[in-house]
């Protein structure tokens, strides 16, 4: 993109800041606060090639977060009382092994490789945020920034205000802004509802109107919601939550050109991206045992979207068994049509003892199984069926789904864990198995670390054993054998550093050799 | 070796030898009983004296990470010197009303035994013994013998990680026993006697006036670090939310399981877990090998049919997925030169595609988890089958049953998604 910093210049810019930050904060100074600067760097390199053989996807990957964190601001905070505190995180993520063909647009090549939405060097604010708590004798709390909402309708991310209320017993949130969005300014589309790509259509693809029209431009999302939330007994906790999302702007509507032979056409205007109610609640029964329940339902697609239920026994001071069933069917962005290709959701059943075996020693191992049903339509021949969505002046009738008869598939999934703990080492020990009629897959995990001279030096190992066999596929089955080594350094309680080896094997790809490299570096005062 | 190890593998038998001699010699009436433990049998102390909150039998003691373990070379019997000699706690423990962290010390300096045990500690390199019935070293020091004269075993009382402060608690009238139990009724105090979060959650974790000033937020007593977060990771190990707390107990399969507690109570989380903590996995760049191990590159179609764990939780389909799918030619739709040596991916359109549908055939695989199918194809593909006529497609319905009776209000909301596949025209006459 002309006019814009290549990835190398962005990272470069990128360490400047760091080391700029880091050094003025070790600068002695009268004020009060508590600043930390964090850098993370870890750097990749590996290659993945293309099940037919090529092309062949070589890796180059430079991370850099830098994170800033301004504490205490008020003077003289206490646990409990007033606190202010602003808390930033901006990463870059370069991959030098894109392609400029892969950037950039080319209509009339036959070999043009883009692919839309791919940055060579993107930069996105992670989280950035004044957040106060305890304040007006510990009943309003408030946080103003690009923030995370973490609740029973997922991890999700926005730009605006929240407000916290928090009387005894009652807890309100109240919050309102955009939710990030791919295509904005230092933002990405990792918290957008699903089955939508968005970014900066209209500076990739300006011209093209026909060209990727999945491909949608990004527009600033209104988003509001609320929850209330218990507070104070241990033993009984609930939370619930409303969100809206609204989609703004212009986005596409024809996948392919119509009867007319019309080949674009565009809607505009605000509409519903998603509008979910979800509650959870977990309660403690003393010794005996515990419960946790939740449930989203999905305003826009008019279903339940999500529940679990999971119930525990306090067998013994030690053992604790486990009973869970969980219903998940997918939803998306309401600009996308995959909403309406969801039928009937995913359940899964596993029971699950867990034991603390000694305080250095856990064990668990879980069994159940996942299934789901499907109703008939898709495949019975549209001129035979009876459509109740019948394409008028189509000539063509729809199959009928409410005639249809249902079908049951299964999968089968297990799972043992065991984890032993020393001071400054671990070793855990991690089987899965899983198998159905789309595949199948099974394999251990060793995996142990250990740090010496009270964290100055750090080592890494492990190893596994996995096979899988794709019954869609047969082709694609394999038994991997895998190792990763690795070893760290701490130069000083505010820098760490690590390395690692990680190589595979299987019929599949040969041997896949990744290698890894971190830095952290962290400054306070 | 913890000290009731030592007591009983060493110290015993040797304390009891000494005893015995020390009988025959003088008289047993006049000799201290020597203690062995918490209790004078060597038995589980019972419920009745340990801290509120604490289990029974109390096998483990209380959080090695939260108390780290002691090394007790003083035997002091405080079933003697609080019950029968009717002492009291600050007697000893002058600091204990008016200490403000928890790294005050409030172990009485050894001269303080003197007026009663007859022993002179004012010059440590020089202590002088008192009789030989109270008075002698082996009364209070152990492991102690003769020949080692002033060099007595130390003591190691580490600092609790915790801001414990008992000005706090004395100033309301919580005496030592609300939070140390019936110290006055067993014989050593050990690490059993510590206070224990259940029993704080008396008054830390109540609503409404009976609470007072008892923050219940976890940095009113645990320590932190500077992002305000509770510290978690000592040299002693990691701390970890017990069983009994909101069911959040961090056992081996965790990793797994941790979505219906942050769902529930995100709140509880960042007690202890900044945001970074939870953006390497959930929004991070390098593999999380714990979930994703092996050759999880080749592997992940598996799972991502299974669904299991949940792609959607860390990845966006369309921003995560299908970038990379169409970069390397994994998908129905791209860019001419990534498609270029594309082969089939599924199987044969007849098993695939076409009727008569076997269990192989994509409806139910993309009726059960559309999602999977989302991560490679694009509207396009779909409507090329899906749309009506009119729209450009051939007509199959995709809408699951039911679908028609709330179509309309969908529309309503976004109209978006029904004029990929449906005419305008036909939407207008058909839902409303």
């Amino acid at each position: 993109m002309r006019g814009s910093l290549g990835s190398r210049s962005k990272l470069k810019v990128f360490v400047g800041a760091t080391s700029l930050l880091t050094t003025s904060l070790a600068a002695p100074s009268a004020r009060a606060f508590d600043a930390e600067v964090t850098s993370d760097t870890a750097a990749q390199a590996y290659s993945l090639r293309s099940p037919f053989g090529d092309p062949i996807l070589f890796r180059r990957r430079v991370t850099q977060t830098l994170g800033l964190g301004m504490y205490r601001l008020l003077p003289d905070e206490k646990p409990g009382g007033p606190q202010l505190f602003v808390k930033l995180r901006m990463r870059l993520d370069a991959d030098f092994g894109v392609e400029a063909s892969e950037r950039r647009y080319d209509a009339g090549s036959a070999e043009s490789r883009y692919t839309p939405g791919l940055a060579e060097a993107p930069i996105d604010l992670m989280y950035g945020y004044v957040e106060g708590r305890n304040l007006a004798g510990g009943w309003l709390g408030f946080r103003a920034g690009r923030q995370y909402v973490v609740d029973a309708l997922g991890w999700w991310s926005f730009d605006g205000a929240l407000v916290r209320l928090t009387p005894p017993y009652v807890h309100v949130e109240v919050y309102g802004g955009f939710e990030q969005r791919g295509g904005l300014p230092l933002s990405l589309g990792r918290f957008e509802r699903g089955g939508v790509s968005r970014g900066d259509r209209e500076a990739a693809l300006s011209g093209a109107p026909d060209a990727y029209r999945h491909f949608q431009q990004a527009a600033m999302a209104p988003a509001y919601g609320v929850a209330i939330e218990s507070a104070g007994p241990t033993w009984i906790h609930g939370r619930l939550d409303y969100r809206r999302v609204s989609n703004r702007g212009t986005a596409t509507t024809l996948a392919l050109p119509d009867a007319t032979g019309a080949t674009s056409a565009t809607i505009s205007g605000t509409r519903t991206s998603s509008e979910r109610v979800g509650y959870a609640v977990d309660g403690t029964a003393g010794r005996w045992g515990a419960a946790r329940a939740g449930v989203v339902y999905d305003l826009y697609n008019r279903f339940v979207s999500s529940y679990y239920v999971s119930a525990d026994g306090f067998v013994t001071r030690r053992l604790t068994v486990t009973a869970d069933y969980d219903m998940f069917r997918p939803t998306f962005d309401g600009d996308s049509i995959f909403n309406w290709f969801t039928h009937w959701g995913m359940k899964t059943a596993t029971l699950r003892g867990a034991m603390t075996v000694t305080d250095r020693l856990d064990v668990a191992a879980s069994g159940g199984a996942r299934w789901y049903e499907t109703d008939d339509d898709p495949a019975v021949s549209p001129t035979a069926a009876t459509g109740v969505l019948p394409s008028g002046g189509g000539g063509v009738a729809t199959s009928n789904p409410e005639t249809g008869a249902a079908s049951t598939m299964r999968d089968w999934l297990g799972s043992a864990d065991a984890r032993y703990r020393w001071d400054s080492a671990r070793v855990a020990l991690r089987g899965v198995f899983e198998s159905g009629d789309r595949g199948k897959r099974e394999g251990v995990d060793l995996s142990g670390d250990k740090s010496f001279r009270g964290g100055r030096y750090f080592a890494l190992a492990r190893a596994s054993v996995f096979d899988w066999r794709d019954e869609l596929r047969p082709d694609r089955s394999a038994t991997s054998v895998g190792y990763v080594l690795g070893a760290g350094f701490a130069p000083s309680e505010f820098a760490r550093t690590r390395i690692e080896w990680e190589h595979n094997t299987n019929k599949l790809v040969g041997q896949r050799y990744r290698v890894l490299a971190w830095l952290t570096v962290v400054a306070r005062r | 070796m913890s000290p009731r190890r030592l007591l009983e593998r060493g110290l015993l038998p040797a304390a009891l030898l000494v005893a015995a001699v020390s009988g025959l010699a003088d008289g047993a009436d006049a000799q201290p009983r020597w203690i062995r433990g918490p209790t004078p049998d060597g038995k589980p102390t019972p419920a009745a004296l340990l801290p509120p909150g604490a289990p029974f039998p109390d096998t483990s003691g209380p959080s090695r990470v939260v108390y780290p373990p002691q090394q007790l070379t003083i035997r002091f019997n405080h079933k003697k010197h609080l019950g029968e000699l009717g002492m009291s706690c600050t007697d000893c423990h002058a600091g204990a009303k008016t200490s403000t962290k928890a790294d005050d010390r409030m172990m009485p300096k050894p001269a303080l035994c003197d007026g009663c045990h007859g022993s002179n500690h004012e010059d440590l390199r020089a202590v002088k013994g008192g009789d030989a019935g109270f008075g002698s070293c082996d009364t209070c020091h152990t492991p102690w013998t003769p020949e080692k004269g002033n060099d007595v075993a130390r003591m190691v009382l580490p600092t609790a990680h915790l801001r414990s402060n008992h000005k706090l608690h004395a100033d309301r009238n919580i005496n030592c026993e609300q939070c140390h139990g019936a110290v006055q009724e067993v014989e050593l105090a050990t690490r059993e006697q510590l206070p224990r979060m259940k029993g704080c959650f008396t008054c830390h974790a109540v609503e409404g006036p009976q609470k007072g000033k008892a923050t219940s937020e976890c940095t009113g007593c645990h320590e932190t670090v500077p992002g305000g977060q509770m510290q978690v990771t000592f040299k002693e190990g990691k701390l970890t939310p017990p069983r009994w707390m909101g069911n959040m107990e961090h056992g081996a399969d965790f990793v797994a399981r941790h979505k219906m507690v942050s769902g529930d109570n995100a709140k509880a989380c960042a007690s202890c877990h900044a945001e970074s903590f939870c953006t390497d996995c959930h929004d991070g760049r390098v593999r999380p090998r714990n979930v994703h191990p092996n050759d999880y590159l080749s592997m992940h179609p598996i799972e991502a049919r299974m669904d299991n764990p949940r792609c959607a939780s860390c990845h966006q389909q369309a921003q995560f997925c299908l970038p990379c799918h169409q970069r390397s030619g994994v998908t129905m739709s791209g860019s001419p030169g990534a498609l270029a040596k594309q082969g089939r991916f599924h199987p044969p359109a007849a098993v695939w595609s076409e009727p008569p549908r076997t269990r192989q055939h994509h409806a139910f695989e993309a009726q059960r988890n559309i999602t999977a199918c989302v991560s490679c194809h694009t509207e396009r593909d779909c409507a090329t089958c899906h749309a009506t006529a009119a729209g450009g497609g051939r007509g199959y319905n995709p809408h699951p049953a039911g679908f028609a009776s709330k179509c309309a209000s969908a529309m309503r909301k976004n109209s978006r998604p029904c004029l990929v596949c449906h005419e305008s025209t036909e939407l207008s006459a058909r839902c409303r």
